[in-house]
């Protein structure tokens, strides 16, 4: 199992890595002040390899795909810091058109919304299209062609039909059966979903994660999934990375973070996934909010919603109120932010490892 | 408990508030309560260009009130007699000619001081503006309101009635009626200007009330027996006052442009009464002798005025209406 | 496509006729009405003015002269025989089919008081000078509107961009005839690089329409058609300046929400270059409002003309309305503003078209 943590940090890239996104910070200057959006992010996916980037909304993850693909508008964008290696290029520095190529290319985008994401006016063909038309540089026919042949990949009923057919007329689930054909019809060597599944049905939820999955073991593309529910990822992905206000809270393989959650902020988002062991019992949600961008706590982010976060009584020993944890690694790939990982408050990680510690008691 | 106590000022969303709330539960919050015209004057406070054009529009009306006290428009009492075709004197910061001062220069032929006329202009121009802007909003009401509210083959009886005029140019309309039916004193054709007006106001009337009447709190207003009559007046009505108040105030803004130029074609307010349109009249039969200052100063009142105007009803969309866009 | 057109057609039927009820109501409701011209005059008699009412038929009850107005009674007719042509058929039928052969739906918009002649014929001379004036403003409104919203858009925040919306706000707050006042005094009385008013050369060029103007055309094209540009120069400007200021602020908020829709983003990320970003995705789809707002506007453009053609003396229908309702000539009146109508409907009957070729999710049903 490699890293997923930065470990590259001398420099050295294993040749196995597509995406490899060092310290990435991307903040908004708005009326208000400054979003400081990602503050901070490193994770890497292995070739064919398969990510999930999860957290509740607003927590950055969809700044994070953009800030990769170079979507971010600027103003009031900015893209304070960071290396987005991919394929042994810096995305970040290269030229305008190069990253063009590399946009549809080589990395695909799906979006939430398959109802605003497809445009109105344009047949589902045309749209399709234009992305084999601009990366494989075919001809009218031949890209028409693409198009149906694309729509039928991905499982799409009489696709020489839908080509022609305006994204008005298709139901939702299908409208995101188009933007995943458009995604891969160039066979990216990754692809970015931003919670694909978010806007639909339940039942048409399980299809498109089973499309994505099954497409992403055809073909071998790289995937990064953005996600909000903790309980879409553990059949999809191997590895989890957990963001919390515009940082990374949590790293492991899914098994790991899933059964064994190290920080406070992934264990409240695993025990308000419903299943079917905890039927019966109370789902409990994480109370309060994420921090407004522009009153974020001087210490941890998570502090003010942390059942675990305590006041130190000891003089110089740091507090949850007032400093903010590094992100500490755990060893076998793991790493969380949390002081309980810190050497000094073993105690008190105990205390959270006892299976039944309440998250009132604790506090 | 409660050892920190802030006084939430600002105008937080409700979402906002309880966010803060839930943030630091240890804080005791004292929110201001401010009702929605509070609100709008904040936002309105805020927005520079709309404060501009309001003050703008507040030194114009102080000019239209109290200027014709000091600024007499028939300065002269006689005019050259011995001189046939009075060529009129260009500003006085032109020509260098202090006596008698002439910030504006001087028409032609009768020799009238252009400032006492702009400055009496003012007064009737501000008149007809608001008062038409009054009128119009009135019928506009109502008509798109009962039609609005009560819908079906009502509904489209009055607005086909709306449409069919708004095929014509209004302008073409006003100017019949000002020719036919007006008497050249300034209520008649600010009455004319009012009884044309409305078209616009009632469509967007109609649509806020064909809207608003499905909310929950007009069924909540029949349910308990509540007339139609109260409920239009009462329930539905205040809730279409911001959309409206904008929609008139660039309407007051169109009516004196337009009167302006009625006045100007001879159609509007007789020529004896000084409005910025009647002032113009002659300017152009002028301007091969290089009077330009007659045409200017009352044209530029006129754009000032109404810039004024533009912008304080920008400022007041923006602020009573904060999801409208242009 | 056929069948909306149709229903569109059959919907402005009625449009129509309350139009012309609503004008003939306002002009014959005046309480001198067409002989109002006379009362100044001593030397009229009021015999005369009895017959000249006869005579056009302003003796008759209100009703009536509308149905004459209109073709659906027959002047000639007594009783209820106003209803029955010459031809002893209802006379609101084709004049083919055996109705009659007076009246707007007969294509006869009666005489001029002024000066007799059929009022077809005062108007059709000046319909080209207008559309020659109006067609070359709308044209130039449409696409200088169009670019600079949408390079504004494009450019948000750009140098460009603020001075557009410096120009916006003035021009919007212009009034069309003073702004065309100031042009001649800047252009035309101090430069003297552009005529103040008509539509030729009158000491060079024959009056336009007669069969020297065509001759000469046909002689020396380039003279003539520079001329005519030179003279369209002005009232051009006058009449586009306020348009393209509150338009291209339409634009620019049409393309902006354009731009940040979703969809421009999927393109984005498919790799298109922005400028097919902008022309291919965004642009059709900003469009959509403008299209609509355009057939809206088109009456603007007539109440423009009627300033326009005032002030530079320009020989089109805004003058004709001006001088006719000058002379109580109602005959003309309800000409020019029935033609007026029909140009109106018809303009937004085509921006609907035109909306939804655009729009594919508008069905024709
Ligand atoms: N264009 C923008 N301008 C200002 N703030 C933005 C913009 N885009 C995103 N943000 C802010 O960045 C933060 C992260 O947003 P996002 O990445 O969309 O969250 P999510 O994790 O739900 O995808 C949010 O607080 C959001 O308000
Ligand atoms: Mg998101």
């Amino acid at each position: 199992m490699t890293s997923v943590l930065a470990s590259a940090q001398g420099g050295t890239r294993a040749d196995d890595v597509v995406l490899d996104v060092r310290d990435l910070r991307t903040y908004f200057h708005v009326m208000d002040g400054t979003v400081r959006a990602v503050d901070g992010v490193d994770f890497q996916i292995r070739r064919s390899g398969r990510l999930a980037l999860v957290g509740e909304s607003g927590c950055g993850k969809s700044v994070t795909a953009l800030t990769i693909m170079r979507l971010i508008d600027q103003p009031p964008g900015e893209i304070a810091s960071g290396e987005v290696w991919f394929d042994g290029r810096d995305l970040l520095t290269l030229p305008a058109d190069q990253m063009r190529a590399v946009r549809g290319g080589e990395i695909a985008m799906i979006f939430q919304e398959p109802m605003t994401s497809l445009n109105p006016v344009l047949t589902v063909g045309d749209q399709i299209g234009e992305a084999v038309k601009l990366h494989q540089h075919l001809r009218d026919r031949e890209a028409f062609e693409a198009a149906v042949q694309a729509l039928r990949d991905v499982g799409v009923p009489a696709p020489e039909r839908r080509v022609k057919q305006y994204p008005h007329e298709l139901s939702g689930g299908m409208r995101q059966r188009v933007m995943i054909a458009m995604a891969l019809s160039c066979r990216p060597k990754l692809l970015i979903a931003d919670e694909p599944t978010t806007a639909l049905d339940v039942t048409i939820q399980r299809q498109i994660l089973e499309l994505i999955k099954e497409i992403q073991e055809r073909t071998g593309t790289a995937l990064l999934l953005i996600t909000h529910d903790l309980g879409v990822v553990a059949e999809t992905v191997d590895e989890v990375v957990v963001m919390y206000a515009g940082r990374i809270v949590e790293t492991g393989t899914v098994e790991e973070v899933l059964l064994e959650p190290r920080h406070p902020y992934t264990r409240g988002l695993l025990s308000s996934i419903p299943s079917r062991g905890k039927r019966g019992q109370r789902l409990s949600v994480i109370k309060g909010v994420v921090p407004n961008p522009f009153r974020m706590p001087p210490g941890c982010k998570f502090e003010p919603r942390c059942p675990y976060a305590w006041e130190t009584s000891v003089q110089g020993e740091p507090t949850c109120a007032q400093n903010e944890p590094e992100l500490l690694s755990l060893g076998d790939g793991r790493a969380s932010r949390c002081w309980l990982h810190d050497p000094r408050f073993t105690g008190r990680l105990r205390d959270y490892e006892r299976p039944t510690a309440g998250a009132e008691e604790a506090r | 408990m409660a050892e920190r106590t802030v006084a939430v000022t600002a105008d937080l969303t409700p979402a906002e508030l309880e966010q803060l709330l839930l943030e630091r539960p240890d804080y005791e919050v004292q929110l201001e309560s401010l009702n929605q015209w509070q609100l709008a004057w904040r936002r309105f406070r805020r927005h520079r260009l709309a404060l501009a054009g309001a003050a703008l529009f507040l030194a114009l009306v102080a000019i239209a009130i109290i200027g014709p006290f000091f600024v007499h428009y028939d300065y002269y009492e006689i005019p050259h007699p011995d001189e046939l075709v009075y060529a009129g004197r260009p500003p006085s910061w032109i020509s260098g000619d202090w006596d008698p001062p002439l910030l504006m220069g001087e028409t032609a032929r009768l020799q009238r001081d252009i400032l006492g006329l702009v400055v009496n202009g003012a007064r009737l121009s501000l008149v007809i503006g608001v008062g038409a802007t009054i009128i119009s909003v009135v019928i506009g009401a109502v008509w798109g309101g009962v039609a609005g509210y009560f819908g079906g083959w009502l509904d489209s009886v009055m607005m086909r009635i709306v449409d069919s005029l708004l095929t014509l140019p209004i302008l073409f309309l006003i100017l019949v009626a000002g020719k036919f039916l007006g008497r050249g004193d300034w209520p008649s054709v600010m009455l004319i200007f009012g009884l044309f007006g409305w078209l616009g106001l009632s469509r967007l009337v109609r649509s806020l009330f064909l809207s608003l009447r499905e909310e929950d709190f007009v069924d909540a207003a029949r349910a308990v027996g509540v007339s139609d009559g109260r409920i239009i007046l009462r329930h539905i009505l205040p809730n279409t006052l911001s959309p409206i108040i904008v929609a008139a105030t660039l309407s007051v803004a169109g009516v004196i442009i337009g009167e302006a130029f009625v006045s100007f074609l001879g159609f509007g307010v007789d020529i004896t009464q000084p409005t910025w349109g009647n002032v113009l009249t002659s300017s152009l039969d002028f301007l091969q002798q290089g009077n330009w200052w007659w045409a200017f100063f009352p044209g530029f009142a006129i754009v000032l005025t109404v810039l004024g105007i533009n912008f304080m009803g920008d400022g007041l969309r923006d602020a009573l209406d904060p999801r409208a866009r242009i | 496509m056929i069948r909306y057109i149709v229903r569109r057609l059959l919907e402005a039927i009625p449009v129509v006729i309350l139009t012309s009820v609503l004008i003939y109501g306002i002009l014959l409701i005046a309480p001198g009405g067409p002989t109002a011209r006379f009362a100044q005059n001593p030397r009229i008699t009021g015999e005369q003015i009895a017959a000249f009412k006869h005579r056009w038929g302003l003796d008759q009850p209100i009703p009536i002269q509308y149905c004459r107005w209109a073709g659906i009674c027959n002047p000639d007719g007594e009783g209820l025989g106003i209803f029955i042509s010459n031809k002893g058929l209802p006379n609101i039928l084709p004049e083919a089919l055996g109705g009659g052969d007076n009246g707007m739906l007969h294509g006869d918009f009666g005489f001029s008081i002024v000066d007799g002649r059929p009022v077809t014929s005062v108007i059709s001379e000046r319909v080209v000078p207008t559309l020659i004036l109006a067609g070359t403003a709308w044209l130039l409104w449409v696409v200088i509107a169009f670019l600079t919203g949408v390079y504004a858009a494009v450019r948000r925040y750009g140098l460009f961009d603020s001075a557009l919306t410096v120009f916006n706000y003035v021009g919007f707050s212009l009034p069309t005839f003073w702004l065309g006042i100031m042009l001649i005094a800047v252009f035309a009385s101090q430069l003297r690089i552009f005529p103040a008013s008509g539509m030729w050369d009158t000491r060079t060029v024959p009056a336009f329409g007669t069969d020297r103007y065509w001759t000469l055309l046909g002689e020396d094209p380039g003279y003539v058609l520079t001329d005519l540009l030179r003279h369209l120069v002005l009232p051009v400007i006058t009449l586009i300046v306020v348009s393209i200021a509150g338009d291209s602020r339409f634009v620019r908020s049409s393309m902006l929400d354009a731009l940040n829709q979703d969809y421009v983003r999927t393109a984005r990320a498919k790799g298109v270059p922005e400028w097919r970003v902008v022309t291919k995705h965004a642009l059709r789809n900003a469009l959509l409002p403008v299209v609509t707002n355009l057939g809206l506007e088109i009456p603007f453009l007539f109440t423009g003309a009627i300033a326009t053609e005032t002030i530079f003396s320009w020989p089109g229908m805004g003058r004709a309305f001006i001088q006719a309702t000058n002379n109580y000539d109602y005959p003309v009146l309800m000409g020019i503003l029935v033609i007026t109508a029909i140009i109106v409907i018809s303009a937004n009957l085509l921006a609907d078209i035109l909306y939804a070729v655009v729009d594919p999710r508008i069905s024709y049903g």
